[in-house]
């Protein structure tokens, strides 16, 4: 039985319709004749005997060819969902025609204008046949124009579609091909581009108003276009302005015909790549308003619903956006499920639609921070996917970044799951057609583009043609893989940075998000991608130094514009932060913490995370100003809501913290219970580097005790050691490298002048480490050790070397000049 | 007080003729309805019923409430419904005091402007559905009858060329944005007359509408009160008024004359709005009056009906078959309330009845498909459900029927499409959206479900079958949200869980949390309850 039987059209009539995608006849519309009489010129019936090649009016093969390129892209292009109006397809066809002093053109109209009776069409219809087939007494190769081409299938569905049509059908054929014809008449003289400068010489004494009207009409072809939103966000209210424009021109004059269901779905695609990737490029209401009168015209286009959700949900309506997920999973009976452009069985769509459905429900909750919510929706995902079907499923990726929060340690094994679903489902897909229809609408937006190039000296217009050509370079290789499938596969690289920032493995992160930085940046949306870049800005800061970090975050602040990235407003502040804090500079710090609290209290919601950095940052910045009364009040309270909302990775670092607090104030008996504390918190929750740290701390304290548990300390030291080495940056290695040498320097049984390398190795290398990070406090540690070691072993230039960087750092820590340089970079 | 329905009468008898003579067809019909419904002048207590409508008293409306509520199998009703019955007459309220009633004059054209010969061919091809050819025998004729005609006459061209464009153009996408062809030049002139003054009532209706099918409800609003207050006779008129209040702050803000033709809007307005007490309070006023209408009988009944006053209603609409057999409209909720009653017999009595007197009508088909439900055979339900909806695509309650019937074929698709469908048509669907909860948690996905129990109890809050569909999904396996479970089970016990449901899982839940007191103390009010 079929399952949808009823449910298609919601009338009887439309029950025998194909429900899969399958093809469906397109509708003959007046804009499909007039291409379907450029076919017949582009490739007139055959005659026998042979005609000449190239036809007439064609001067070259190459002219010729381009005509075929033209009406190719005609059929494929989707960069509206109503057909054009004529006025346009002409300006379009100029382009073409120019060599043919416009005759293309005034065939055509001559043509069209021609259509006036029932049986004008019949007769028309009966011509188009002869393209397709051979006259008696000719050889099949003399027929230009190959059947089963793109442009065969086309005029044989406008046949085939013409010939079932009942005659009401004709007669409103013939009512709309009158109203497309007239729209075209007012301004056609007018695109003449010879006659333009003359007519606007004419018109500068004319009445200013009326100027702009007919500008406006000149520039209608731009108007469908802009509020497709690939320009920039600068076009937000001209785009809003030409929608009205476009959209009184198309209910007046134009017919309202809608584009071939393949056109209309290449549209929507086009549309929610964009939302995804830029949202701030589409104004929320002129785009609402576009949809709406969208789905008007094509009530049963359930894909619309969709993108309304997803216009909803990228400028932050909750109602709305899940008004719409609801409605569109409702409707769509797994008929347009997410991914399926191609016919499977349809039990398989059905599962996978309403697994989809709580997939974009629990993207939803992550998107408005309900993480209780989405998990609760990912796992529903999971649970009906596991009860129905046995095929693999993608809700492993975001079910994780939930996870993630609680239980680091699921999150590594649903991913390699992952990626390995994603192959799979990458080999279903590659086996059907991915030409999107982007490549046909940047040529043909490029032609008229080219054509009209006297209109470029605006700014906007400029822009969109780089835009464009981008769009066409870019996308002139179809992608194998669809989008939405390549940003799945991209996140899950994503989120095993993020992962495997928590087990604490930098060479891991870097490269996770390397490979999503190169590989998967067209994909992604532009949130997704600061996040990478963020995350090797941090990598860099940590191994190559501040100095490196900010060259790298002046190009990424570039790229994203710090309006639309949140991730790369709070990277500056955590840089500066950092600095401040190692350059001694605590107002500053102070300054930046206060920013940072402010954030965290935003009116639009609470951040746990960003609150939890917030504090984080107050008590180090505290610990700095050597506060650590107050210090050690923030750390406590930040442990107890870390450890009310589960967060252990915080929970661990804050006790590493509290260690730290007792350390450097002197109460090392009181610190060792915090160290001993996030050290087992880390080995229970697999958080290895930090546990190498807390581990590190823990000899310091030990070491505080006396040069009597030197030894102990040491061995602490080298057990931490390969960790720290490995994974660690800078400043944890230099802290390492000066523990080491403490520990060789106390150990009362240690003799410097025996192996003076142990010592003075660790400490060359962390002074080194320390230079770059601009560390004074413990450079001059570094320093002040190193002189001694010199000193015991009567290397008196060398000492007074290290002396002089001792006081030369200690100086710089102690009258910090220039404050406001930390906030300049 | 026989004089006062006198005038009723010969108000209503002259509206009839004079909304027969526009072509205004279902309107005249209505108010000719209403005339052989008042009541004759025999009983002399019998018109008391009608009192002002602002001197209603809370008292009044407690009191019948209560005498509905209780059990006593619809005595009161047939009491009240024979004329002359004594009894229900003491119980409604203070004799007619017309004063609050505003009179309006009713205008006087019966006889024939120029041009009267010319008038009468275009009515009689109107009557003859040759709407076109009326419209062009009324061109160049003046008066305002003869405007309002033509107008009239091109509105309904407009629109049987519509719905044959509909059907003529409905692509594979369900395209139907087949419109009206004669809103625009029809807005523009009726708009010139109304600014200059020369148009009647009639032509404001039809202003009215014309807005109405433009999208700009607001000024429809505003126009068809204006229709209304300068002639309220005219039931089309308040029906388009009634369709355009969506909510009780609209009906609140219009600007109503206090006419006697107010109360039966107000009282369609508070059904539709699902204020049944009020709706009933109004209709039981007018029944004093209209002591034969089937309208109000019917329209009593569905109040009752939609109060889940079954057998009240079931008397009311046996009674109302019984005066008038070969009636169509409102038999669908008698088969509904059949159905809840699963009689049988009786349903397939009403659909062979109905199908003998028209069986195309949207309202049969809907019988029809009940009685098949009710027999088990779903697909052949689901057929004239279907049929229901081509004659009527915006029946709200067939798509939500279909619904179920989807749901007992097991097509979970196809249910949630045409619940979705009622919902979109009416988003204060309850029912609907309980549906499409109900489905989604069978499928295992009580958690999207929420959004739907939850969007049905917003709409109907005191409703305590809906808190405990949402409670169980809270308390199901996979989400085991025990306290949220508990809070909804609260609401549920303090609405009208009669059958305890509520109180039992309370207690259940409470021993499970190891709450043991509060668990005791929830079984011992269950017990008292039960008892």
């Amino acid at each position: 039985m079929n399952v949808f039987a009823g449910v298609g059209g919601g009338a009887e009539g439309t029950e025998d319709a194909p429900t899969n995608g399958g093809s469906v006849l397109p509708e003959v519309t007046p804009h499909k004749i007039a291409v379907c009489q450029l076919v017949h010129v582009f490739a007139p019936p055959a005659q026998a005997g042979g005609g000449t090649v190239p036809p007439f009016p064609f001067e070259s093969v190459a002219h010729h060819n381009r005509l075929g390129l033209f009406l190719f892209t005609l059929t494929r292009s989707c960069e509206d969902f109503l057909e054009p109006p004529l006025e346009e397809l002409l300006r379009k066809l100029k382009a073409v025609d120019n060599l043919t002093n416009g005759w293309l053109c005034e065939q055509l109209t001559r043509t069209l204008s021609g259509l006036t009776s029932p049986d004008d069409l019949f007769d028309f219809f009966d011509k188009l046949r002869g393209v397709l087939t051979a006259p008696e007494g000719a050889g099949v190769e003399d027929v230009l124009l190959d059947p089963n081409s793109q442009l065969g299938v086309f005029l044989r569905c406008c046949i085939l579609s013409f010939n079932s049509m009942t005659f009401e059908g004709v007669c409103h054929i013939l009512a709309n091909l009158v109203a497309y014809c007239s729209s075209a008449e007012g301004s056609y003289d007018l695109a003449e581009d010879e006659d333009y400068d003359t007519e606007m010489s004419n018109l500068m004494d004319a009445d200013i108003g009326a100027r702009s009207g007919i500008f406006d009409k000149y520039n209608q072809g731009y108007a469908a276009e802009s509020h497709i939103g690939e320009s920039s966000s600068a076009h937000a209210p001209l785009s809003l302005h030409d929608f009205d424009d476009g959209n009184a021109m198309k209910t007046d004059d134009n017919p309202t015909c809608l584009r071939s269901r393949w056109q209309l779905e290449a549209y929507l695609n086009q549309q929610a790549d964009v939302l995804e990737k830029d949202p701030s490029s589409v104004p929320l209401n002129s785009f609402n308003a576009t949809l709406t009168q969208l789905q008007t015209l094509a009530p049963e286009l359930h894909r619309v619903q969709f993108l309304q959700y997803l216009n909803a949900l990228s400028h932050d309506d909750y109602v709305g956006s899940l008004d719409n997920l609801h409605r569109y999973f409702d409707y769509s009976a797994g008929m347009q499920g997410l991914f399926t452009r191609s016919v499977s069985p349809s039990q398989d769509i059905i599962v996978g639609k309403y697994e989809s459905a709580l997939l974009c429900l629990g993207n939803l909750h992550c998107h408005f921070g309900h993480p209780k919510k989405a998990l609760e929706a990912f796992t529903e995902a999971v649970r009906v996917s596991q009860m129905h079907v046995q095929r693999p499923l993608v809700s492993f990726g975001p079910n994780a970044s939930t996870k993630l929060r609680t239980c680091p340690a699921d999150v590594c094994k649903n991913l390699r799951l992952s990626s390995r679903v994603l192959t799979d489902f990458g080999n279903d897909v590659l086996s059907t057609s991915n030409d999107n229809g982007s490549f046909s609408t940047s040529w043909l937006r490029n032609l008229s583009a080219a054509s009209n190039s006297w209109c470029s000296s605006s700014a906007e217009s400029r822009k969109l043609h780089k835009n464009d050509f981008d769009n066409f370079y870019y996308h002139a290789q179809p992608s194998p893989v669809p989008a939405s499938i390549l940003q799945l596969a991209g996140s899950t690289y994503l989120l095993r940075a993020t992962a495997w920032e928590h087990y604490g493995s930098a060479p891991m992160v870097r490269m996770n998000a390397l490979v999503y930085a190169t590989c998967f940046a067209d994909a992604a949306s532009s949130s997704d991608l600061s996040l990478a870049y963020v995350k090797l800005i941090q990598q860099l800061a940590v191994f190559k130094g501040y100095s490196a970090a900010f060259c790298a975050l002046k190009l990424a602040e570039k790229k994203f514009p710090s309006s639309t990235s949140s991730h790369i407003q709070l990277l500056r502040m955590q840089l500066l932060h950092e600095r401040a804090l190692h350059r001694g500079h605590l107002k500053v710090a102070e300054q930046i913490c206060d920013e940072f609290g402010v954030l965290s209290s935003s009116v639009c919601g609470v951040d746990i995370e960003l609150k939890t950095e917030a504090s984080l940052r107050r008590a180090r910045t505290l610990l700095a100003a050597k506060q650590f009364g107050q210090a050690a009040t923030v750390a406590n309270s930040l442990y107890s809501t870390c450890y009310k909302y589960n967060m252990q990775v915080e929970n661990a670092s804050v006790l590493l913290l509290l260690a730290e607090i007792h350390k450097k104030s002197d109460n090392a008996v009181l610190g060792l219970p915090y160290a001993l504390a996030s050290q087992s918190f880390c080995k229970a929750f697999n958080l290895d580097l930090l546990e190498a740290s807390a581990t590190l701390t823990l000899a310091e304290l030990w070491l505080a005790l006396g040069p009597s548990h030197a030894r102990r300390a040491l061995s602490l030291v080298y057990q931490s050691l390969p960790m720290i080495l490995g994974h660690g940056g800078l400043e944890l290695r230099a802290r390492a490298h000066i523990v080491l040498a403490k520990c060789h320097l106390c150990d009362p049984k240690f003799s410097v002048s025996e192996d003076p390398s142990a010592v003075l190795d660790p400490l060359t290398q962390a002074t080194e480490d320390l230079q770059v990070l601009e560390y004074h406090e413990m450079a001059a540690e570094a320093y002040y050790l190193k002189a001694t070691a010199y000193n015991h072993l009567g290397r008196l230039d060398e000492r007074e070397d290290a002396a002089a960087s001792f006081k030369e750092h200690i100086t710089a820590l102690e009258n910090p000049l220039n404050e406001e340089d930390s906030l300049a970079y | 007080m026989a004089s006062a329905k006198e005038t009723y009468r010969a108000e209503l008898r002259s509206a009839a003729r004079q909304l027969g003579e526009r072509c205004l067809y279902s309107a005249a019909k209505w108010a000719a309805e209403l005339l052989v419904g008042v009541e004759s002048d025999a009983g002399p207590a019998a018109s008391a019923a009608m009192d002002s409508p602002s001197s209603s008293s809370a008292a009044s409306v407690g009191r019948l409430l209560h005498l509905h509520r209780s059990g006593e199998v619809g005595s009161s009703f047939r009491h009240r419904s024979r004329p002359g019955g004594g009894g229900s007459s003491s119980e409604v309220g203070t004799p007619l005091g017309n004063v609050s009633y505003v009179s309006t004059p009713i205008p006087d054209d019966d006889a024939f402007d120029t041009g009267g010969d010319k008038y009468l061919l275009a009515k009689t091809y109107f009557d003859c559905r040759e709407y076109r050819r009326a419209a062009h025998v009324l061109q160049n004729q003046g008066g305002r009858k003869a405007v309002f005609l033509r107008c009239y006459a091109l509105y309904m061209a407009g629109e049987k060329r519509k719905e044959e464009e509909m059907i003529e153009l409905e692509g594979s996408l369900g395209k139907s944005n087949a419109i009206n062809q004669e809103l625009v030049a029809l807005e523009r002139e009726l708009s010139t007359y109304r600014r200059t003054g020369s148009i009647d009532s009639f032509g404001l209706y039809l202003f009215g509408i014309i807005l109405r099918d433009k999208g700009c409800e607001g000024l429809a609003r505003t126009i068809l009160v204006e229709s209304v207050n300068s002639y309220p006779w005219n039931w089309s008129a308040w029906s388009e008024l009634q369709s355009l209040c969506t909510s009780s702050d609209i009906l609140n803000n219009l600007n109503l004359k206090n006419h006697w033709m107010k109360d039966f809007f107000l009282a369609n307005a508070y059904l539709e709005l699902k204020m049944h007490e009020e709706a009933l309070k109004r209709y039981e006023r007018l029944n004093g009056v209209f002591r034969c209408s089937g309208y109000i009988q019917a329209q009593i009944a569905t109040v009752q009906y939609s109060m889940k006053d079954l057998d009240e209603a079931e008397v009311i609409f046996e009674e109302l078959l019984r005066t008038d057999p070969f009636r169509v409209d409102s038999m669908d909720i008698y088969s509904n309330l059949l159905y809840a009653k699963e009689s049988m017999s009786a349903l397939s009595f009403l659909a062979h009845r109905v199908f003998l007197t028209d069986k195309y009508r949207a309202e049969s088909c809907c019988i029809m498909a009940n009685y098949y439900s009710l027999k088990g055979q779903h697909e052949k339900s689901v057929l004239y459900f279907r049929r229901a909806l081509k004659l009527n695509r915006k029946y709200l309650s067939a798509w939500t029927l279909m619904g179920h019937e989807y749901v007992e074929l097991k097509n979970t698709p196809a249910a949630i499409d045409a619940y979705r469908r009622a919902v979109d048509i009416n988003p204060r669907d309850y029912r609907a959206w309980y549906g499409l909860g109900q489905i989604y948690e069978m499928m295992g996905m009580p958690f999207y479900a929420l959004y739907y129990f939850r969007k049905s109890s917003y709409l109907q809050p005191n409703d305590a079958r809906l808190w405990i569909a949402m409670a169980q999904c809270y308390e199901s396996d996979p989400l085991q949200m025990i306290e949220e479970a508990i809070k909804c089970y609260e609401r549920a016990a303090n609405s009208n869980d009669t059958e305890g449901i509520a109180l039992h899982q309370l207690a259940k839940l409470h021993r499970m949390l190891g709450q043991s007191e509060e668990a005791a103390l929830l079984q011992e009010g269950f017990r008292e309850n039960g008892s």
